[in-house]
Formats: structure tokens, sequence, C-alpha cells
């Protein structure tokens, strides 16, 4: 979190929204289960319903908890995750659309859209990663020097 | 040496040093348990119908402890704002709270969650006929409880007053959660092969009692008599009389003793020459709800006789756990609902117990947090204790958020 969010009034503002994250989950986990017991669902719907649930909650803590809104200095950090996750979205998807051995999607067979999309997919993810980390490798480098390492040689000199 | 540590953020990253690195070990740790996820969601979705036990989980206390770790969460991020405000007491408060939801949600996992599961069993008899009538045995009073009116919806379609329908009933709801095409020809199919399990708690068993018996010495075999003379003397058999007639006659060295006792005596006396029977001299009724058993455990073969010879199961599905004796000779396989169970079992146990684990090494650094040698840096450098604490939140988050999505997966698919 940077400097600039340390004022007391600042930390006020985040602790009530602390709490009001922290309703939010506990609200998140009961509609959870009341889905559950109130409603049956075949096993892709529930899995969708169960896993955007999930996503928000995860949203949250990771925005609000972890003050990742206020670290926008994480670039680098949110690209490497981002695309890792689509990555492996991708990689899922080619394995559980293969065409052989699991028909079990509620169909008998695989509509080709998917099978597509699937190869679509496969393509365009390594491609999309490297020209992205091409794009972040090519950003210019910081003007300013750390200063850490300014002081340990200081220091080091002072010794000899 | 003195690690160089900086407060504030670097310049060029934008961030401190200890920030950067947790976001990096929180990325390797997405790896770790997307591999496991995704291993979970192959194995979902690759399982056959009718073999993926999704019905076992006990949603309550899984929204429990979902409820436990989000308050954790939350105190934890309190504990820090508190710290940012200079108030170490406050920091305290909420960190004792989080230590306290962390150690229940263990507590809870570990004392009554997985304990409940490794005394929970499915027994698979190699007899379609028997089944049906353990079942026959088993169900009919629920069944006709259910006909009085109190508790017809409980079941479904148990209130037909058919057997056969109200297994039907619960084994949809455990393997296919409802009923379709595919669940009506899956069971059909298990029960016409006799496949399916009965579930329920061992209440009790007979154990086999037996005889150690010594039908002759080998001096031969490489041991002196003073060694067989050493080992009836461990074995409590007096050797003034006995020993010398033991050794050129045999005779009975112990009666209707147990398991243990005989097979330790069976090593002893194998080492020190003596050629050793066991025999089953008959069956005593324990009283215990065993732990971990497995088909080998109750089969083992005494002398031509099981050293289990039944098992008294009460049934789940039944208003009072109604019991119903099962001979072992009568069982292919029993499996308590351990990692050994099935597929689902075996990634529940890994994905949960990684986490656990990881729950657990976040109690450890919490406890050294609040000890003196943790806080002495907060009189050193307030700032930097500080941002050990936020680093640290950032840690616990992580874990509460493998749990928002273990949930879920586990419980609720």
């Amino acid at each position: 979190m940077g400097d600039s969010h340390d004022s007391p009034d600042f930390l006020q503002y985040l602790i009530r929204l602390f709490y009001m994250v922290g309703g939010v989950l506990v609200a998140g986990t009961l509609i959870t289960v009341l889905i559950d017991v109130l409603f049956t669902f075949s096993l892709p719907m529930a899995a969708l319903i169960g896993l955007v649930i999930a996503l928000v909650k995860a949203g949250f803590v990771v925005a609000i908890f972890m003050h990742y809104k206020w670290d926008k200095k994480l670039i680098m950090i949110t690209w490497t995750m981002v695309l890792t996750f689509i990555f492996f979205a991708g990689m899922m998807g080619l394995i559980m659309w293969a065409e052989g051995d699991i028909p079990r999607l509620g169909r008998a067979e695989v509509p080709t859209f998917w099978v597509v999309a699937a190869a679509l997919l496969g393509v365009a993810l390594p491609a999309a990663f490297t020209l992205l980390t091409i794009k972040l490798l090519s950003q210019p480098a910081p003007v300013e020097v750390a200063a850490p390492r300014a002081k340990r040689v200081a220091k080091r000199k002072k010794t000899d | 040496m003195e690690i160089p540590y900086t407060v504030k953020p670097r310049p060029d990253t934008g961030l401190y040093n200890g920030k950067l690195g947790i976001w990096l070990f929180l990325a390797s740790e997405v790896m770790l348990f997307g591999a496991l996820f995704s291993s979970y969601v192959l194995l979902r979705v690759g399982a056959e119908d009718g073999t993926w036990s999704m019905g076992l989980m006990n949603i309550t206390v899984g929204a429990g402890n979902t409820m436990v770790l989000i308050a954790s969460s939350m105190f934890v991020v309190l504990a820090w704002a508190e710290l940012k405000q200079g108030n170490l007491a406050g920091y305290k408060k909420w960190k004792w709270a989080t230590i306290a939801c962390a150690v229940l949600f263990l507590v809870v996992k570990w004392s009554y969650e997985w304990p409940q599961k490794f005394k929970h069993y499915d027994v698979w008899l190699n007899d379609a006929k028997l089944l049906h009538e353990k079942f026959e045995k088993g169900y009919q009073e629920t069944v006709s409880h259910a006909e009085g009116g109190d508790h017809a919806n409980d079941h479904g379609d148990a209130a037909t007053g058919d057997v056969q329908k109200f297994v039907e009933a619960f084994y949809t709801k455990r393997f296919f959660k409802e009923t379709s095409d595919a669940s009506q020809t899956a069971f059909k199919q298990e029960w016409a092969n006799g496949t399916l399990a009965i579930s329920g708690h061992i209440n009790a068993y007979q154990e086999a009692q037996i005889n150690v018996e010594v039908t002759g010495w080998n001096a031969d075999a490489g041991a002196s008599e003073a060694d067989a003379d050493r080992a009836l003397v461990e074995l409590g058999v007096s050797v003034e009389e006995a020993a010398e007639d033991l050794r050129k006659k045999g005779g009975l060295i112990k009666e209707r003793i147990d398991y243990d006792w005989a097979k330790r005596a069976e090593y002893l006396l194998g080492q020190a020459g003596f050629k050793v029977t066991l025999s089953v001299a008959g069956y005593e009724k324990v009283e215990a709800h065993p732990w971990f058993w497995r088909t080998p455990r109750v089969n083992e073969d005494i002398g031509g006789n099981p050293r289990v010879r039944s098992i008294v199961l009460g049934l789940d599905h039944t208003h009072h756990h109604d019991e119903i004796e099962i001979e072992t000779r009568h069982i292919s396989r029993l499996s308590a609902y351990e990692p050994k169970h099935s597929t689902f079992f075996g990634i529940y146990y890994t994905i949960t117990g990684l986490h656990a684990a990881h729950v657990f090494g976040g109690i450890i650094v919490m406890l050294y947090n609040m000890l003196p040698i943790g806080l002495s840096l907060w009189h050193k450098d307030r700032e930097r204790f500080t941002n050990r604490i936020e680093t640290f939140g950032l840690f616990w988050h992580f874990v509460d958020l493998v749990w928002i999505f273990l949930f879920p997966i586990l419980y609720i698919l």
C-alpha cells in the first residue's frame, strides 16, 4: 500500500471496508449452501454457480483484504497470474473437450464448435503469452537507481 | 550478518521487498494448488457414473468451517490496521481472535470431521442375494416406519414400502444428486449384480480367542535349549516343570488369548526353535468402533478361521442406526472412508490435508509474532513489524482463498 494511503481517515475507511467484505463473504457462503439445499442442478450448472460465487468472494478478498486495489504496482505479478490462469483454463479445455474418452458433459458427441474453439485457444494462448511477455520486458527501465543498493555500497566502503 | 531490509517501497518495483517476495511465493502456491484443483476436476469429470461419492460430505460442518476461516481472515487484516495506528494492544486482541479461529478450524477438521470418516465404513458383500437379505432386514423397520406418516417425506420413495426403492433413493443422492435415466440404469445394474455397498458404523464385532500350542522343538534350527527356555520365560510359562515336556512332546502354551499376544508368542517361540500352531478356540463379542479397518484385517486367517467372525453394522439412513450382523466370510471388501477407499477420498484428503498444513503453518507463524521474541521487532522498528504482519496477512488471505474454492468443489459438486 502506498504512502499516500497511510492517513488515519483512510485507515478508518479501510476498517469499515473490511467489515463490509466480511459480511459479503458470509453472505456468499450462505447463498452457496442455500442454493445447494433448495435446488438440484445438473453437475455443470452446479459447478458454474458454485464457482461464480467463489470467484466473487475471491475477488473481494484479493481486492480489499489483500489491498490489491491499492497496489497497482503489482502489475507484473498480475499478468503472470492472469496468463497462467488462462493458459491453465485452455489446457484443461483441451483435455475436457477431447473427443475420444470423455462423453460425460451431457452429450454423446462433442459439437465441432468446442473442438475448433479449443484448437484456436491452443494456438492463441501461447501466442498471447509470448506477445505480452515481450511487451512487458520491453518497457523502459526505471530511471531512478534503487536507493538501498547505494546505501549498502557506502557502508561497505566505510568498513574497509 | 544483517540482511538489508527496506521498509519503504522501492522505486523500481513500487513495493517493499517483503511484499514482492510474498506475492511471488503466493504465485508459486497458486501453481501448487492449481495442479491439485485441475487434477480434481479431471478426475471428477472423468469418473464413471455412480463412482463419485459426492453426497457424503457434511455441508453444515463445511459451511461452518468456511465461516470460521472468513472470520479469521477479517481479524488478521484488522490486527494489521491496529498496528498501522500504533495500537499494539488492539493488534494482540485481533491476533488472538485469528489464532482462535485457526485452531477451531483444525480442531473441527482433525478431531471431528476426519475421525468421523475413519470410523465410517462401506461393506461390499460377495453375494447379491445375501445383500438384498441384509437390506431387507436392515431397512424393513425404517421403511414401515416411514409408511406410518411421520417420516413419510424423509426419503422420497420410502413411503411405498419397497426396500429396493428406499435403497435407490440414497444411492441416487450419493452418486447422482437427482434421479435421471443414468442413475436408474446404474442402480438397476448394481442391484442386479449385488455390487452395492452397505454403509454404516461398526458397533461391535466377534473377535477370535486364540489357543497357542507348540507341537515340537527342532534342535537343529540354531537355537539352544537355553534360548527356548528364555522364550518360554518371557511368555510367562513356568520353566521348571514344563520346559522339558514342551520341548519333547509339545503342549498348550496359552488358552483363549487375544490376537496380539498370540502373534508375539508365535514369533518368539518360532525364533527359539519351536513349531507353533495357532487355532481359534472361540469368539468374543467386542463392543467398540474400530478405526481404519480393511478387508485383510477382518478376515485374516488363523488356523483356518477368520480373525473376526462377524461385524455388527449400525446402518446409515435408518432412524435408530438399526443393526445388522454380517459374517466376514460374506464380505468381499470392507473399507473405512480413508484415502484408500476411492479416488474421491484420495484427492479429498490430499487437497484438504495440504490446506490444513497451511493453516497449521500459519498458526505457528502467528504464535511467533505474539511471543516476546517476535514482538521485539515492534519495539525496535515499528514499521518493519507492521510490514511483517501485513505480509503474513497476505499469506493468510491466500489460505482463506483456497478454502473459498475448496468448499463448493468438495462439498457441493
